[in-house]
């Protein structure tokens, strides 16, 4: 069923808002940005052919707010909503808002998107689709437990069903040590959650994170565009994703890829979405589906030549996904946040004083920043994605690399030397990932003492000699370079 | 020219030598180096150090120097802004919010003897929780703030005194 679409709302921010409205246009829409109050001066906001304000800086009484969105896309006339990703885009209440407006929702369907939402919903239409789980039950008897174990192997994970964050975890190495932690574990998750239900599942040790990328329309054509490897995780955020996933076997591909389309079909998947799998030796585990466009999209593009939100467009009016061209060579992305490595990642704010984006062959940078752009606390931290693209992964590496030493962001601390070194170190050449990656080789992270070195050079050079720098600021002179402070030292050497 | 790094207690004693051409003599505490510095159109400049090419670039915001060498960034103040901050003893004299934010939970009261690395403060921004900790050990002689008060950056979320059994160590040890 053809639905022509001629004006897109974009309910999100940042580099996603930027990145949609680039392609809508190219589509053929006209598109509308909304903002909070913080992003008044947002490039999303210049880039669309028109921007409404949606509330104050708050995410809950702005990008979160669906009456506010909804009465924004009224009043503009846009026929079609895209949610980016985070906000609102995993809502199935925000997709049937949208729906009963009358306007189209560039995502998968309410019901689709409630049923995948529910991890234990999910798992369930996994189990029926015939996609590997990770292996468990759910008990608190030790007999069950033992005969679970001896099944599955050691070592096992046992948990509080009620669970979250680690609470209530506990590896069990072996037999002798299962009774005693299956009793710890029932009382601790009865005194912490109050429900003292138990799973005992198998424990992956060494797990890395592959998902498939997944296209479907609502002909009941459902494609996988390959996979991304996204073992390079800090606190189960993803740093530093790719595709090919390095080592991967064919057969294993072909049969993740099988189970991603299995999976899709079965809870009648439409536009783009992601299987995510742990995978550990020659098994693999369904984990979750994320029922939208995901930030690391654009490596699967990389490769595939093709334009993930032009196809999510194709399928929200109505067209078909069609087989996707052969992939060729390898993509790597790592993202930029506004964080201090050097201090716990802390979040970091700030104006951006000067930006030098790298160029060249295979590099992309999806951003939204620019001199005088703010970054203010009260979105999450993403700055920006650099993505490159090589023949093989080392081509990739290196032009990623290469392209890392060319990027300076001044006026917010970010984490962009500390994924320099991530991508430049043998183990990662190596690719020995895992979601373990940083835990192993990176949590004792420095700067290189050379580079130490050459900033406080720099800034000596900058600041010069005080009584100067004094004279000069007390002079008004305001059109002043960076390294004045090297004339006012001519300046200084000169009165000696 | 003595500078401190944001972040950090420790002083970086610095001194321009000489400059001949590009050529900079620069001292590092008891270290010398040289470097050849060429500034470019674009207001950055390349620096060579040992062989080793640093595309850097310098910015000033209020007092402290900005710089990026390639992708990494660095915040320097000098010396003498950072230590107006300082007193005998004490890592720091106030404990200032790292970025605009919520004051989540308040875990110290007036009068109350902090050691270093304990936690005082829980502030919320951009999504995630940041705990404020004590640089040295320390009396809170005042806290400024209450839970569930926004705060900007920079502004005091607690005064400290120097612990009354300080025997008035020149710097104290930095937790983290």
């Amino acid at each position: 069923m053809a639905r022509p679409l001629t004006k897109l709302l974009v309910a999100n921010r940042g580099e996603i808002a930027l990145r949609i409205i680039r392609s809508a246009r190219l589509f053929g829409l006209k598109t509308v940005a909304v903002y909070s109050e913080a992003d008044t001066q947002s490039m999303h906001v210049s880039a669309a052919d028109e921007a409404i304000a949606i509330g104050p800086a708050e995410a809950a009484m702005s990008y979160l707010n669906i009456a506010s969105i909804i009465a924004a896309a009224k009043r503009s006339g846009a026929d079609a909503i895209h949610p980016g990703y985070g906000f609102l885009s995993e809502r199935a209440e925000f997709a049937q808002a949208v729906s009963d407006a009358q306007i189209v929702f560039v995502g998968p369907r309410p019901e689709v998107m409630a049923a995948l939402g529910d991890k234990v919903a999910a798992r369930r239409i996994a189990v029926a689709a015939g996609v590997p789980v990770v292996p468990g039950i759910e008990t608190a008897e030790i007999g069950a437990a033992r005969e679970f174990a001896a099944r599955a192997g050691y070592p096992i994970l046992i948990k509080a069903a009620a669970g979250g964050g680690g609470r209530g975890m506990r590896v069990v190495a072996e037999a002798a040590q299962l009774e005693p932690a299956l009793e710890a574990a029932t009382r601790e998750a009865a005194a912490a959650f109050g429900d003292g239900r138990i799973f005992v599942e198998k424990y992956l040790a060494r797990p890395r994170h592959i998902e498939i990328q997944i296209l479907g329309d609502e002909h009941g054509n459902v494609i996988a565009l390959g996979e991304r490897d996204c073992s390079i995780q800090r606190r189960h955020q993803k740093i530093i994703e790719e595709s090919p996933a390095p080592g991967l076997s064919d057969e294993m591909r072909a049969k993740m890829i099988e189970a991603a389309l299995k999976l899709a079909r079965a809870a009648h998947y439409t536009s783009a979405g992601t299987a995510e799998f742990l995978v550990e030796g020659d098994n693999f585990y369904f984990l979750e589906v994320n029922a939208r466009l995901q930030v690391e999209h654009p490596v699967t593009e990389m490769r595939f030549g093709c334009d993930l939100v032009c196809e999510q467009l194709r399928i929200a009016a109505g067209g078909k996904v069609s087989a996707p061209a052969d992939p060729r060579g390898a993509a790597i992305e790592c993202r930029i946040n506004a964080e201090d490595p050097e201090h716990d990642f802390r979040p970091a704010t700030g104006t951006v004083l000067h930006l030098s984006v790298p160029g060249g062959p295979g590099v992309r940078f999806d951003s939204h920043l620019a001199r005088g752009a703010e970054v203010t606390p009260w979105y999450d931290g993403l700055l920006g994605k650099l993505i490159c693209y090589g023949a093989n992964r080392e081509q990739a590496r290196g032009r990623l690399v290469n392209a890392l030493g060319e990027f300076a962001l001044l006026g917010v601390t970010n984490n962009a030397a500390y994924v320099r070194d991530i991508i430049a170190s043998e183990q990662f050449r190596d690719a020995k990932l895992s979601t373990h990656f940083i835990d192993e080789f990176f949590s004792t992270w420095k700067l290189s003492a050379a580079e130490i070195d050459a900033a406080i050079v720099a800034a000596a050079i900058a600041a010069g000699d005080p009584q100067v720098e004094a004279t000069l600021q007390r002079s008004g002179n305001k059109h002043r370079s960076p390294w004045d402070g090297l004339n006012s030292f001519e300046l200084w050497r000169s009165r000696r | 020219m003595k500078l401190v790094r944001a972040g950090d207690s420790h002083e970086i004693d610095v001194e321009v030598i000489s400059r001949d051409g590009a050529i900079v003599r620069i001292r590092i505490g008891n270290r010398e180096l040289a470097a050849e510095f060429s500034p470019n159109t674009d207001g950055g400049g390349l620096l060579v150090i040992d062989g080793r090419r640093y595309p850097i670039f310098s910015a000033r915001r209020k007092d402290s120097i900005l710089v990026s060498v390639g992708p990494a960034s660095f915040e320097f103040k000098p010396a003498e802004v950072a230590s107006r901050r300082r007193a005998r003893g004490l890592a720091a004299t106030e404990i200032t919010a790292p970025m605009p934010g919520k004051i989540l939970k308040v875990l110290v009261r007036d009068g109350d003897l902090v050691e270093a690395g304990q936690p005082l403060v829980v502030i919320e921004a951009m999504k995630m929780e940041t705990t404020l900790a004590a640089e040295s050990a320390a009396m809170v002689k005042q806290v400024r703030v209450e839970e569930g008060q926004t705060v900007d950056h920079g502004a005091v979320v607690i005064e400290l005194s120097p612990p009354p059994a300080s025997s008035g160590r020149e710097s104290a040890p930095r937790a983290e």
